[in-house]
Formats: structure tokens, sequence, C-alpha cells
């Protein structure tokens, strides 16, 4: 790969259910070790966004490009394969299995699977609730414990991108003060990651580049300090910065 | 009390070995979300390998358990490839009803193949354990019978092991419980779907060896323990491996006193009344959770 070459590329992409398009003309880059944020209202495609990145929905047109090779239309674990790590919205845990081996199961691949252990150590040290819970059923976990597991096992195994759908969605304040001091970390290590979110009240200490999502296409894009100073993003997305 | 103890102990050996048959039920219920037919051949066709081994042949038993293993592994993998498979992903139809209909398909080509290759008739094994022990009063437990019930209960147990611990079995669960996360780790569910009906056939295999063991080898030996299979591994629960285990041993619980209490002509009704019963009461069954069960 040369250098310089965005880790991931979005052309033109058109996505949804049945006949009814989410994702309207989507075009979006990442570069390595970036931070981007999609921003946007409920209901207008960035959680289909990233279910048709890592491949649960097939695309209807565009282009999807991991470091300038054309996955669009593979399969999730053909995808998870290649290195896309994606931490789905909701509680998409394993509900009758363990906070513990909901996290193996992160490392699944066979790489990752050999160096489980430190792995699981790992995430033990950056979230410690999870130690506490790690032999309870995630059935039986309280929906900011489910959050966490769910960002635990995105981190079992190295990401070339990782890609975190609404990280803070129901979340009581402290609980997302937990989930975002975790992903600040994430970032800190120089880990590519594309995040979702409904606005832009959390988002402050790790996004380096922000997008403006409006029925299913990139209306705004830009810094966020610049983002701010708009008015109509600002008065539209809310959030106290 | 010793003809109680006599139909107790004759329950927890049949029990055991249909619930290897029930279990295998379960694991692909659980997995594939479907009713699989062909469990029943896969008893029948473990059936003909012991007897082929043990009695054509005249190998070791333990052979004859390894060739059953082998044979119906790959027989199911290729049932699930060619009866469930082509059918994956597909839209506008009832995924669980067509695959019930393809497998049973799959079974009776199965069962009139065995037909024409190796007759109607019943091919008796002769026991190959001798001897047995006095458990009570007169009630003689076989070592055969013996040894076929602690194979059968040790293969659960194994096959629980092998879910809890290993990365594959691991795997499986995951699927069961979650489709798109487990793709999202990236397990490869289109090999890991037949794989799980080969490991369910397997054990069905198994069960095949040790009921023809007891009874016959012939080619219609999979119909009453797919039928028994099938209701244990609902009245259990669909989907749950501790009901198929409880559900296995119910049954054949509720039947001995059943015999015992009003004599053999009205334990069937009276077992099928209260399984009736239960089922009313509790749709999911003992241990199915009411929307959906996961292993």
């Amino acid at each position: 790969m040369s250098a310089g070459m965005p880790i991931l590329e979005v052309r033109d992409l058109w996505a949804g259910y049945g006949a009814t398009m989410v994702v309207r003309g989507l075009g979006l880059t990442v570069e390595t070790g970036e931070t981007v944020v999609i921003i946007g209202p409920n209901g207008h495609g960035k959680t289909t966004l990233l279910r048709t990145v890592t491949g649960l929905i097939r695309p209807k047109r565009g282009e999807v490009l991991l470091e300038g090779e054309r996955v669009d239309g593979k399969t999730p674990e053909h995808l998870a394969g290649l290195g896309m790590v994606h931490v789905p919205q909701g509680d998409q845990l394993f509900p009758d299995m363990t906070v513990e081996e909901n996290l193996v199961m992160g490392a699944f691949l066979p790489a990752p699977w050999k160096d489980r252990h430190r792995s699981l150590e790992r995430v033990y040290h950056l979230i410690p609730a999870l130690r506490e819970r790690s032999g309870q059923r995630a059935r039986t976990l309280s929906g900011g414990e489910r959050r966490l597991v769910g960002l635990g096992r995105g981190l079992m195994r190295e990401a070339r991108i990782l890609m975190i759908d609404e990280p803070s969605l129901g979340l009581a304040p402290v609980a997302i003060e937990t989930v975002y001091g975790a992903i600040r970390e994430i970032h800190d290590t120089g880990t590519t990651i594309l995040l979702v979110e409904e606005n832009f009240t959390h988002i402050g200490d790790v996004a380096d580049v922000v997008h403006v999502v409006e029925m299913g296409s990139i209306v705004r894009s830009g810094p966020l300090e610049e983002l701010s100073k708009d008015r109509t993003v600002v008065e539209t997305y809310l959030g106290s910065l | 009390m010793t003809s109680f103890v006599g139909i107790l102990v004759e329950t927890i050996v049949l029990g055991s070995i249909y619930g290897l048959v029930a279990i295998g039920m379960t694991l692909i219920y659980g997995t594939l979300r479907i009713l699989d037919m062909s469990q029943g051949s896969m008893v029948m066709i473990g059936g003909f390998v012991g007897w082929g081994v043990l009695v054509v042949a005249g190998w070791s038993p333990v052979l004859a358990i390894l060739i059953a293993f082998v044979i119906t592994f790959a027989m199911g993998t290729f049932t699930e490839l060619i009866s469930v498979q082509p059918l994956m992903g597909r839209r506008g139809f009832d995924f669980e009803m067509v695959t019930f209909i393809t497998t049973f398909a799959v079974a009776i080509v199965f069962a009139n193949v065995a037909l024409q290759v190796f007759g109607p008739f019943q091919h008796n094994v002769t026991p190959v354990v001798r001897g047995g022990v006095d458990v009570y009063n007169r009630v003689n437990l076989s070592y055969q019978n013996m040894t076929m019930a602690l194979v059968s209960v040790g293969l659960m147990g194994g096959l629980g092991l092998f879910l809890a611990r290993t990365r594959w079995g691991l795997a499986i669960r995951a699927v069961a419980q979650n489709l798109d996360a487990a793709r999202l780790m990236g397990v490869p569910v289109m090999k890991l779907y037949p794989l799980t009906m080969g490991l369910a056939s397997a054990l069905a295999g198994i069960g095949g060896v040790f009921l023809g063991a007891k009874f016959f080898a012939y080619p219609s030996a999979g119909d009453l323990p797919l039928l028994e299979a099938l209701i244990v591994v609902i009245f259990g629960g669909l989907g749950s491996l501790s009901g198929t285990l409880y559900a296995a041993y119910a049954i054949g619980l509720i039947q001995a006193t059943a015999e015992v209490v009003v004599g053999t002509t009205w334990s069937l009704p009276i077992l099928y009344a209260i399984i009736l019963l239960v089922l009313v009461v509790r749709p999911h069954g003992l241990r199915g959770t009411p929307s959906e069960a996961r292993l």
C-alpha cells in the first residue's frame, strides 16, 4: 500500500432496507490514526452506514475501499478478517454468555485468539468494571455495563479501523464518562476510529474531523472548532461544547 | 418395587441414548433454527455401521463408535450442504418450515437407499460386552447397557465442555445467541453451520450404534428415535441444552412410574397426557425462554 492512502474510503454509497434507501450517495475518507465522527439525527443513515461498511448490509450502489482495496459486498466475517472492528449499537452481545466469554469472542480470529489472555488483561485494565462482572451473564447487566462489554469486546483484537455506533445512547452521564474515557484512551494509542453520535456533546476531546449527516448524505464537514462556529449546525445539534 | 427398579434402569439406559439424539437436534435448532428431520437417518446409519463393523467385520466396539462418528459426521455435513445451505439468506418463505421438509426428504432418500442395499430385514447385533450386575433384588443391569449409558452421558458432558471451553464451541453458541454479532467477530457462519450439523449427526450416529446393538439395525430404525427426540426437544424447550437433558430423563421417569402404577397399557397415554398438560401450561417447554431459547 502506498503511503498516505486512507484507511477507509466510501464513495457515493447507497444502501437501505428493501426499496427504501437510507444512505443516499454518501462519501467520506478516514486517514490513518484519525478519529472521524459522524453526527446526525436519528434515522438519517448513520447506523446503516456502519452496517454497510462492515458488510451486514449489501450496498445498492457505490464503493467501500479499505486501504485502496474494494471491499463492498463482502461478508462481515471476511471484513472482520481484514481488520475491521465494529462495536454495534445497543447491546449486540451474546446474552447467555458470561462477560468474559463475550470478550473472548472478540478475539475469535486465529491471530488474536493466541493473544486472548493478554488482550483480556488489557481490556480489564482499561475498563476495570468488566473484571468485577467477568463471570456474570451478559443478559443480567445494566445498559451501561452492556455498552462497556460491547466496547471491550471490540478491543480484544487489533483494529485497522474501529467503528463505534452511538456509544452514549441511552446511558446515564456517569456511564457515558466511563465509555468516553475508554474511547479517549484508545484514541491516544493511535487507533483509527470512525464514531457515530447523535450530537456534539461528548466528542470534544476525541474528534479530529466531524461530518454532519442529513437524509443519508454528508452536508457539512470539518474540524470540530470550525463546525462549532457554524450557527446553523450548532442550532440543529445543540450539544453544549 | 422390583419391577419399578427394572423399568427405571431400562429407561435411564434408553433415556441416555435417546438423549444423545435429542441433544444433537437441540444443537441444530439453537444454531440453525431448523428442526432437522434427517437426525433419525443418522441413527439408522449408525445402526448399520455398528452391525457392519461388529458383526460383518468382527472389529472392536471402539472402532464401531469411531467409524460411525466419522461417517455420520460426513453425512450430516452433506445433508446440511444440500438441503439447508442453499435456502439460507433467501427471502419470501418460511425457512423453518421449508427446511423441515427438505431435511425430511433427505431422510426418506436415506431410508430407501438403506432398504435397497440391506433389504427390509432386521440385522441382529450380538452383545459385545458380556455379563452384568444385580442392582436390586434380581434386577440385572448388563455391562453392555451400563457401558452404553455411560458413554452416552460422557459424550453429552463432552459436548457441554466443547461448547463452554473451546474456540469453535464458543463460536457455535455465539451464532446461536446473536448471528450478526458473531459474524462481526469473524465467525465463518457458512462453514460453521455444516460442521454443527455434522457434529449433531455424529452424536445421533453413535446413538444409532447403541440402539442397533440393543435392538436391531434396519432401514426404519431411525423413525422412533426421531419422534422421541422431537418430543424430548420440544418438551425440554427448543434450543435449550439443559432442558433437553431434563426432558429426556423426566419422560423416562414418568413412563417408568406409569408402567408400574397402572401397567403398560396405560403408561403411554398417561405420559402423553402429561406432556400435553405441561406444554399447554408452558408452551415454550421446561427450560425454553418464551421468545427464543439459546444454547
